[in-house]
């Protein structure tokens, strides 16, 4: 068995499998079907596909409920179970504030487009009864970027379970979720960005099984008058929250790993407790760099 | 709202998202349990033979960290008639046997350790038994070696007295390598010899006289593929077997699984089975109809048992699964014909009435 590391392009960022087979052809077959899937979640919850579930969820705003498939089904109880375990701060309906956020070209909203933009945003006025889900308001969004890659990873993982794969990883844009260790029984050494410094790394975490994944203000933000603006808004004022510059977290599933280093980034400074008290090994930096970590042996 | 600790609702809350292997993974080691029901009847053209229904309980519980035991009741009730000769003068036959599996496993991180005791006894009939088996892997979990030995010891008192207090002693031994080729493919060859000594006769037959000694050597090569295409795996197993009694068998076995919405799955299966006659089998000569075939002048072994003639069989089958949570269910029905004609590469036994039998298995098995 040999370890090979197959790149591939998906969710607008470079993803990579490695994994270990007998040789290159089996190695690319299996690639093949995790990056297939991470495709098929992709273009299933895109907001920039017009045939997208989400596109029709959102499209039928302030209209009509959607019928949606077990799989979507799922998703949305478990974004439920992310606004309520975050106190309303994960919220799937506050995209609507890249309406009024441009990260591109680093403008600063118009206070009173914001403030219409909060009055869209609202996950607790989402109706969903049995297999329909509708959105009250015209103009109410919901987006599932917040936690479509971990799951994708996750379900990439699964796939290549299913095909019997025990050693190797799913990298999608730095989510990992580790299937099992390296075929000499080693640990796979997960690097963690630094924030501050796109080459640099802060520390380098030994993963044989589960997930790590990190949120930051690094990924997407603008600078203005020496204040940084990062892309993960407080749904009750719009804001972009401050407090930390990244949190990794290390749990069994990426869906999980991420929901919990976002919520802990909205949290800003009580993200710590909460960190603390979900029982998984964290490793938060702060806006003076200062780094806070715990390892747990689950 | 409420703020609850994510560590159990967002797991909890994850687990109900389509994610197999996350399930499987967060589940500790489990026990089972399962009930079995099997019902046999085999038959031959104008007359129904053997009948036996067979309730069976099992279990298996993890006991701490590194062991298991498990343990197994099985009651067959045995109706019907068997010849008596050849395919000859059915004799009512009516018996219950009671069997008793014990085991315990020890699991280290690349191997493991068995040690076993079992039971079972009818009328006629005790065997008492004592298993030890190991497996050993690399560390990678590729490749893995199984080595097992088995003793049994019968004792054999039938009804009409024909021998008294007479014994049977068998050690099994087999040794067997299973490799992954590939993340698709697993290939496994099993070796296996086999020496008994004691009474092998058939006390219930008219002209039954077999040798004391019955020793044989089975080889088995396994190849489980699994198709990307339609999600389901294929199993092919060859198997084949010689004794001292000079029978030579060879089975081909083929299976395939197809994984089904909603957790359901459907295996059909194909069998198929030629055995040469043992070297002291007495053909069926019709001549001496309405009475049994002679064995030659002077012959020290001889049998008219159908199950030593020279003979093909084909077994179709069709196993039905579903799960649900911590219960699965499996519905298994076989047809089951033997025919003489049916023998590969030669002639099979003249004279006999093709057998058939059918089967049908329901499983209920529940995780713990």
């Amino acid at each position: 068995m040999e370890v090979f590391r197959i790149p591939f392009s998906a969710m607008a960022s470079q993803c990579e499998v490695v994994l270990a087979a007998p040789d290159l052809a089996s190695a690319r077959a299996l690639a093949g079907a995790a990056s297939a899937e991470v495709l098929r979640i992709e273009h299933k919850y895109s907001r920039y596909r017009a045939d997208s579930m989400v596109s029709r969820i959102n499209a039928a705003a302030g209209a009509a409920a959607v019928v949606c498939d077990e799989e979507t089904l799922a998703l949305l109880q478990y974004a439920d179970e992310l606004y309520r375990s975050s106190d309303g701060l994960f919220d799937l309906s506050s995209g609507v504030l890249r309406r009024v956020w441009d990260f591109r070209l680093g403008r600063l909203p118009d206070p009173a487009a914001l403030a219409e933009c909060l009055n869209a945003i609202g996950w607790s006025r989402v109706q969903r009864e049995a297999d329909r889900i509708a959105l009250p308001q015209a103009g109410m969004q919901l987006d599932f970027g917040g936690f479509g890659k971990e799951y994708a990873a996750d379900r990439a993982a699964d796939i290549l379970r299913q095909q019997g794969l025990q050693h190797g990883y799913v990298n999608l844009a730095g989510d990992i979720r580790v299937l099992g260790p390296h075929p000499a029984g080693r640990p796979w050494q997960i690097g963690i960005q630094d924030p501050r410094q796109r080459d640099r790394l802060v520390a380098s975490i030994p993963v044989t099984h589960g997930a790590l994944t990190t949120s930051g203000d690094y990924e997407r933000y603008f600078e203005r008058d020496g204040q940084r603006y990062c892309h993960i808004l407080d749904p009750r004022d719009g804001q972009p929250v401050r407090y930390w510059r990244s949190v990794t977290v290390l749990a069994p599933l990426a869906i999980v790993a991420g929901g919990v280093s976002t919520i802990a980034m909205l949290k800003q400074q009580a993200g710590l407790d909460y960190l603390e008290a979900s029982g998984y090994s964290y490793l938060a930096i702060d806006q003076q760099g200062q780094i806070q970590h715990k390892i747990c042996h689950a | 709202m409420h703020s609850t600790l994510p560590r159990n609702t967002l797991l909890a809350a994850a687990l109900s998202l389509p994610l197999l292997s996350a399930q499987a993974e967060a589940q500790p080691e489990n026990g089972t349990l399962s009930l079995k029901y099997l019902d046999y009847q085999d038959s031959q053209p104008g007359a129904r033979r053997v009948r036996v229904t067979a309730p069976e309980l099992s279990l298996m519980t993890p006991v701490g960290s590194a062991w298991s035991l498990s343990a197994s009741h099985i009651v067959d009730s045995i109706t019907g008639a068997s010849p008596a000769y050849h395919t000859e003068a059915l004799v009512p036959l009516h018996d219950q046997r009671r069997a008793t599996d014990l085991s315990v496993t020890h699991y280290s991180e690349l191997s493991t350790a068995t040690i076993g005791a079992s039971y079972s006894a009818e009328s006629d009939y005790v065997s008492r038994g004592l298993n030890l088996a190991a497996t050993l892997s690399t560390e990678d979990k590729n490749t893995s070696w199984n080595l097992g030995v088995n003793l049994l010891h019968d004792s054999i008192n039938p009804g009409n007295q024909v021998v008294i207090d007479e014994h049977k002693n068998v050690v099994d031994l087999s040794l067997g390598l299973t490799q992954v080729l590939s993340s698709r493919d697993l290939a496994q060859v099993l070796l296996g010899y086999s020496h008994g000594k004691g009474y092998f006769t058939d006390p219930y037959k008219i002209f039954d006289q077999r040798p004391r000694t019955r020793n044989h050597s089975t080889l088995l090569l396994r190849w489980n593929h699994h198709i990307e295409a339609s999600g389901g795996t294929s199993r092919l197993a060859y198997r084949y077997y010689q004794d001292s009694f000079a029978i030579r068998a060879h089975t081909l076995t083929a299976e395939y699984v197809q994984p089904l919405p909603q957790g359901w799955s459907l295996t059909p299966q194909l069998r198929l089975y030629s055995q040469s006659a043992a070297s002291f089998y007495v053909e069926h000569d019709l001549n001496s109809d309405p009475f049994p075939t002679n064995p030659p002048d002077g012959a020290s072994f001889y049998t008219e048992e159908q199950r030593l003639a020279a003979y093909g069989a084909r077994t179709m089958g069709i196993t039905l699964s579903k799960r649900w949570g911590a219960w699965s269910a499996d519905l298994r029905a076989q047809h089951y014909e033997q025919r003489n004609q049916w023998r590969w590469g030669g002639s099979g036994s003249r004279n006999l009435a093709p057998f058939r039998a059918r089967i049908v298995q329901l499983a209920l098995t529940r995780q713990f």
